[in-house]
C-alpha cells in the first residue's frame, strides 16, 4: 500500500546513502537500465555493501534485478537474495519469468507490465506466487506498439485500465509508469491525477522531486478522510447492514472502503 | 525655487594624470568596492599603476576579493602589500594567503562591521577608488544605469563619504542631473575616466538558480515547514534570504505558502534578485530594500520599482546605526560550509583550512533577525557539516538558531522559546549532537586535520570583538 515507487541507480552512492531522504514511501534500486553493462558488477557490491550495514524501517525497498533473459539475471539474484529487502522488481515480465524468479527466492515480486504480450497475459502474471503489485511500463509499450506518448495518455488509457482492474481483483498495488519530464511539475499532476483516476494505486518516478506531487495526489484528501472517519465512526454505532448519511446509502463496501481510506491516513500519518 | 550651484568635479582623463595630484606614495591606505563582483575591471586598472610605481606597504581595504581580481594577488607576491581588510576573499588570492600569509595581517570584516569601521575612523581610507557605472560632472552617481551597470553601490557608500580622498570611476559621464544619487558629488574629489569599468554580466557569476538538487530541495522543503510551524510566515513579516540555490527554494516555498494563505511581507533586504523582484511586483512583498544585486533583473528593477530601494552598507548592517533595516528582520535564511555543537558557523575557510570566503552580512543578519535558520545538507560528499569544533568562527552560536538539514531540525538549546513551539509538531527535530551522529553514521568522524601554528589572520565581529584566528595551512 505505498502511494510512491522511486527508482534510483544502484550504481550512485550519492543517491543510495540518501534513499531514506526522499519521502517516497518505496525505493526501486536499479540494476538494469540506469546501470550500463560495464558498471552492473560495481552495482551489486555497493547495494550488498550498503544494504548489509544500513537498514531501513520506514521505506519498503525493492531492487529491479536484470530480466530474466539477460546474463545478469541469476547473479543479481544470487547477490542479492540474503538482503533486507521487501521483494524485486522484474522487467521484461513473463509468466515464465515469474516461474525463473520464484526458483531463487521466495521474496515479493512486481512485475513489470511493458509489452503488448505481457499485458495480453496480464492475468495469468498477477495469479503467479509472490506477486504483489503490477508496474505498468509504458516507455517499452508505446515503444513496442510504435506510438507516441502524450500528456493525455489516451495511448495507455488501456493499459493502465487494465493493470488497474486485474490488480484490484486480485488484491494487488497497481503501479502506474514514471512520468518522465521531470521539469514539468503541472504535467506530473495532470498524470498522476489521470492514472489515480482510472484506478490505480500508486504512481512509479524517476526522480526524487516528482515523490511529493505523487504521495499528495494518491493519499486521502482531508475531506476524505473526515468522510471517512463519520462513516466508519456511524457503522459501529449501528445494527443495521445499511445505513444513510447525509442522504447517501451507506453499505459495507463503502464502510471498507472507508476503513481503507483511515489504514492509509495512519499509514502516512495524515 | 532657489537653484543652488554646484560645482563640476575635476575629472581627469587616466591614472597617470590623477597621481600627478595626489602623492601615490603618502596614500597606501586603500579601498575598493565589489558590487561588479567577478566582472570588475577598476580594481586591477588601479593597481596595475600601484604596480609600475612598485609603492610598498599597501593597506588594501576592498569590500570583498573575487578570484578575477589577480593584481592583488601581483602585488602580494612582488611585497608590495601590508595588510588586507575585506568581507570576503575567494580564488587565487584566498588560496595565495591561505598557504602564505601577508607580510601583515588578513583581518576579515562583516558588512555592517566594515561600514561601522570606515564610519568611526577604525578603517583609515586614505583613497577610495569607487566603480561607478553612471556618474554626472557634480559626482553624483547610480549604480543602476549605464552601459556597466551594477545595480545598488551600497558598500561604498561609508568610503564615499569618509575615506580621505575619494575618487569616481568612470566609463560614463553624463550631463543630466541624478535624481536621489546613491553617491552624493559633494563627497567627491575626483572622476577618473576610463575605457570600461567591468563587465555587467560578470555579477552574476555563481548564484541566482533555485536549486533542482533533491537535497536542496529537501533542505528547502523542511525550513518553510520549520517557519510555519514556528508562526513565522504571517502579514507584514519581514525575510532575507540571499542568493544561493537553496535560499531561493526557500523563498519560492514561502512565495507558494503567501499566496495560498493571501499574506503580504513587510520587506526582503540584502542582496537582491530576480525572484526578489517578481514578489516585489506581484505585489507579495511591500520594499525591497537592496545593498547588492546579483543579477540583471535586479538591476533593472532598480530603475522602474519606486519600492526597490537601494541602501547603504551602514543602513544595511552597522550596528552603530539605530535604523540599520536588519534590527526589523524577522527571519534570516543562512548557508554553512561548517557547523558545531555550539552552533558556531564557518563560510570563511572550507574543512581544509582554505579561504573560501567569508561573513559578508552572514554575521550581521544572524545576530539582528529574530530568528537566524542555517540551511545545509547534513554531509558534503563524504564529509560531515556539523563537526565539535568549526575550522574558523565566522558567527558566534549564540546569534544561530536553528541548523535546517535534510534529515532535521537543530534547534540552539538558548532559544527555548522556539523550542517549546515545535514540541507537539511532526517535524524531525534532533539536538545538534544527534544530527552529527547520523552523519557518523555514514562517514564516521573525520580525522582533525587543522594546523595552528601561525596566525595569518583574524576574524573580526561587528562589535569589533575578534572572535577567531585564521591559520596558515
Amino acid at each position: 500500500m505505498s502511494r510512491s515507487y522511486l527508482f534510483i541507480p544502484g550504481n550512485t552512492p550519492s543517491m543510495i546513502q540518501n534513499l531514506d531522504v526522499f519521502e517516497s514511501d518505496a525505493i526501486i534500486i536499479d540494476f538494469e537500465d540506469s546501470v550500463s553493462s560495464f558498471d552492473k558488477d560495481s552495482a551489486r557490491i555497493l547495494i550488498k555493501n550498503f544494504l548489509k550495514k544500513y537498514s531501513y524501517n520506514e521505506v519498503e525497498i525493492y531492487i529491479r534485478i536484470n530480466s530474466a533473459d539477460s546474463m545478469y539475471f541469476l547473479e543479481d539474484v544470487k547477490v542479492t537474495k540474503d538482503l533486507d529487502i521487501f521483494g524485486y522488481v522484474l522487467p521484461k515480465a513473463s509468466v515464465e519469468a515469474i516461474k525463473e524468479l520464484n526458483k531463487l527466492t521466495d521474496k515479493a515480486i512486481i512485475p513489470i507490465i511493458e509489452s503488448p504480450m505481457a499485458l495480453l497475459k496480464v492475468e495469468d502474471i498477477a495469479k503467479e506466487k509472490n506477486v504483489v503489485a503490477l508496474l505498468l511500463g509504458a516507455e517499452d509499450y508505446t515503444k513496442e506498439l510504435g506510438i507516441k506518448r502524450t500528456l493525455e495518455a489516451v495511448e495507455i488509457l488501456y493499459a493502465r485500465s487494465i493493470i488497474a482492474i486485474t490488480a484490484n481483483a486480485y488484491n494487488l498495488d497497481s503501479i502506474d509508469t514514471p512520468y518522465t519530464n521531470k521539469e514539468d511539475e503541472e504535467g506530473l499532476l495532470i498524470d498522476a491525477n489521470n492514472a489515480l483516476n482510472l484506478g490505480l494505486t500508486s504512481k512509479s518516478s524517476i526522480h526524487p522531486n516528482q515523490v511529493d506531487i505523487i504521495n499528495q495526489v494518491f493519499a486521502p484528501s482531508e475531506s476524505e478522510i473526515l468522510e471517512a472517519k463519520r462513516i466508519v465512526k456511524k457503522s459501529e454505532e449501528t445494527d443495521k447492514g445499511a445505513f444513510s448519511l447525509d442522504g447517501k446509502m451507506i453499505d459495507l463496501p463503502v464502510i471498507e472502503k472507508a476503513k481503507k481510506v483511515l489504514e492509509k491516513a495512519k499509514k502516512y500519518n495524515l | 525655487m532657489e537653484t543652488i550651484k554646484r560645482q563640476n568635479i575635476k575629472v581627469i582623463k587616466n591614472i597617470d594624470e590623477l597621481f600627478t595630484l595626489i602623492d601615490i606614495s603618502l596614500n597606501r591606505n586603500i579601498s575598493f568596492h565589489h558590487h561588479l563582483r567577478n566582472g570588475d575591471y577598476v580594481l586591477n586598472h588601479v593597481l596595475s599603476k600601484y604596480k609600475k610605481e612598485n609603492i610598498k606597504g599597501i593597506n588594501l581595504f576592498p569590500s570583498a576579493i573575487f578570484p578575477s581580481y589577480n593584481m592583488i594577488l601581483e602585488l602580494i607576491k612582488n611585497d608590495q602589500i601590508n595588510d588586507i581588510t575585506t568581507n570576503y576573499i575567494n580564488g587565487p588570492t584566498a588560496e595565495y594567503i591561505t598557504k602564505h600569509g601577508l607580510p601583515g595581517k588578513l583581518k576579515m570584516q562583516t558588512h555592517g562591521g566594515r561600514a561601522r569601521s570606515i564610519i568611526e575612523g577604525k578603517n583609515k581610507i586614505d583613497i577610495a577608488f569607487i566603480a561607478a557605472p553612471y556618474v554626472n560632472k557634480f559626482g553624483d552617481a547610480v549604480g543602476y544605469l549605464g552601459k556597466n551597470k551594477c545595480g545598488s553601490l551600497g558598500y561604498c557608500i561609508p568610503d564615499s563619504i569618509y575615506a580621505k580622498i575619494k575618487v569616481l570611476v568612470t566609463d560614463n559621464l553624463v550631463d543630466n542631473l541624478i535624481e536621489n544619487p546613491e553617491i552624493n558629488g559633494e563627497n567627491i574629489d575626483y572622476i577618473l575616466l576610463i575605457d570600461e569599468i567591468g563587465d555587467t554580466m560578470g555579477i552574476v557569476s555563481g548564484t541566482t538558480e533555485i536549486t533542482k538538487n533533491p537535497i536542496g530541495v529537501k533542505i528547502a522543503k523542511n525550513t518553510s515547514l520549520l517557519l510555519k510551524e514556528l508562526g513565522l510566515i504571517k502579514d507584514n513579516f519581514s525575510f532575507q534570504s540571499g542568493a544561493g540555490g537553496v535560499s531561493l527554494r526557500v523563498t519560492k516555498d514561502l512565495k507558494d505558502i503567501m499566496i495560498k494563505e493571501n499574506i503580504k511581507a513587510s520587506f526582503f533586504s540584502g542582496g537582491i534578485t530576480g525572484y526578489h523582484v517578481e514578489m516585489l511586483e506581484e505585489g507579495l512583498v511591500e520594499k525591497l530594500y537592496d545593498v547588492q544585486c546579483f543579477d540583471l533583473e535586479a538591476i533593472e528593477s532598480l530603475s522602474r520599482n519606486e519600492f526597490h530601494i537601494p541602501i547603504s552598507a551602514s543602513e544595511y548592517a552597522n550596528p552603530a546605526n539605530e535604523n540599520q533595516v536588519i534590527k526589523d528582520l524577522d527571519i534570516v535564511i543562512l548557508g554553512a560550509t561548517e557547523i558545531d555543537y555550539d552552533f558556531n558557523v564557518n563560510v570563511t575557510t572550507d574543512s581544509h583550512q582554505t579561504l573560501i570566503g567569508g561573513s559578508g552580512g552572514h554575521s550581521d543578519t544572524a545576530t539582528e533577525a529574530k530568528v537566524s535558520v542555517i540551511v545545509s545538507p547534513l554531509m558534503r560528499g563524504r564529509i560531515p557539516v556539523i563537526k565539535e569544533r568549526v575550522t574558523t568562527i565566522t558567527t558566534l552560536g549564540k546569534n544561530i538558531d536553528c541548523l535546517v538539514t535534510e534529515r532535521g531540525i537543530a534547534i540552539n538549546p538558548l532559544r527555548k522559546d522556539l523550542i517549546k513551539k515545535l514540541k507537539d509538531t511532526k517535524l524531525k527535530v534532533y539536538s545538534i549532537n544527534e544530527l552529527a551522529n547520523i552523519a557518523y553514521n555514514f562517514t564516521n568522524i573525520p580525522k582533525d586535520i587543522i594546523k595552528h601554528d601561525k596566525i595569518i589572520g583574524e576574524v573580526e565581529d561587528r562589535t569589533y570583538k575578534i572572535i577567531d584566528n585564521i591559520y596558515q595551512k
